[in-house]
């Protein structure tokens, strides 16, 4: 019985795959066999046959990056082409030692012409900086300095008394009314 | 018997002397050099040449700037804030000075490294003390400061290393 089914499958699975038959039968669509395709040998002009690839949709991801161009290429570009034009119009500065007797200005101490630019448009002399930064530290110190002596001053006229501080108003001694004890029989 | 050969020992040529071709087949080299000097060499030089005279026209100069030197932190006055901030500025430009210092000396290496090729540890002993000499010294004044290092807390680490060496000797 096993080897008649054994046969019996062998026997189905030749007829179906059977070269002389034609290759789409009509009920293959349902049937749960293993279809055999036809490959016809077709040579095309263009790049092969249109597929319509199934994927997300890439339509943000694509709209993001070409705005992100955009805008970066906005003013990058103008920004790029200015410093390429200083960079070979006007060039850097070259280090020299300082000649006898000058004072060079403080933007002459920086080498691209773009930070000498700033240095001297935008940005304060850095002696400037220091001298208000030192002004800053100075007037801390006399705060400081104020409050210790505060304190020290107080603590004195606390103990010794005879400052201006610490004083509280008593009554004109001339008010006081000594008759009751005027007289020592009272 | 000539006491003199002038022939045993002859001068070397003062100038190359040019080779013959001995071969009918170009020469390879010479036409890779050629190759590259048209191709990459000459109108590399021509665009450098062109910026150059470009930029000639208007030459301004750049200096190193030369700051005086302050009392330090160890001669300042307790309280003295003013003293402070500009023995503390003056630390950092030292500071800075010596950042470069090593790596000028690292640079020295690295080119010494660079033109004796396999056999740098031999060659370049000179740059190689010279470094570790100046390594050294810095990690010792320098080391472990961190990223808030300071004129005061430098002169702590200074304070830490005499007491070491007292307590060694």
């Amino acid at each position: 019985m096993v080897g008649m089914s054994v046969l019996w499958s062998a026997a189905a699975l030749a007829a179906r795959l059977n070269p002389l038959k034609r290759s789409v039968p009509v009920g293959t669509l349902l049937s749960g066999s293993a279809l055999r395709t036809e490959k016809a040998v077709v040579r095309y002009g263009s790049h092969g046959k249109r597929m319509f690839i199934i994927k997300p949709s890439d339509y943000y991801d694509r709209r993001f990056l070409h705005l992100l161009k955009f805008y970066t290429l906005l003013t990058g570009i103008p920004v790029a082409i200015f410093i390429t034009f200083v960079n070979v119009f006007i060039g850097e500065a070259e280090l020299a030692e300082i000649p006898e007797g000058y004072e060079p200005d403080y933007w002459e101490y920086y080498k691209h012409p773009i930070t000498r630019w700033i240095a001297r448009n935008l940005l304060d002399d850095p002696a400037k900086d220091y001298e208000k930064m030192m002004a800053l530290v100075h007037m801390e110190q006399e705060k400081a300095q104020m409050r210790l002596l505060q304190l020290e001053v107080r603590r004195h006229m606390r103990q010794k008394g005879d400052g201006p501080w610490f004083q509280h108003e008593t009554l004109d001694k001339s008010l006081i009314d000594y008759e009751p004890k005027a007289s020592p029989d009272n | 018997m000539k006491d003199h050969e002038p022939d045993a020992y002859p001068q070397p040529p003062k100038r190359t002397p040019v080779a013959e071709k001995e071969t009918a087949l170009p020469n390879p080299a010479l036409i890779g050099s050629k190759l590259f000097y048209y191709s990459v060499d000459l109108p590399v030089t021509k665009f450098r040449e062109i910026i150059d005279s470009i930029r000639g026209r208007n030459k301004y100069y750049y200096y190193h700037q030369n700051f005086r030197r302050v009392p330090d932190l160890t001669e300042c006055v307790e309280g003295d804030y003013l003293c402070y901030y500009e023995a503390e500025m003056q630390w950092r430009r030292d500071f800075k000075v010596d950042q470069e210092i090593v790596k000028i000396m690292q640079e020295r290496l690295r080119a010494c490294q660079t033109r004796e090729g396999p056999s740098y540890l031999q060659n370049c002993s000179n740059e190689l003390k010279q470094f570790d000499e100046v390594a050294k010294a810095f990690d010792a004044r320098y080391g472990d400061l961190g990223a808030f290092a300071s004129g005061r807390r430098c002169l702590m680490k200074q304070k830490q290393r005499m007491l070491e060496q007292q307590q060694q000797a």
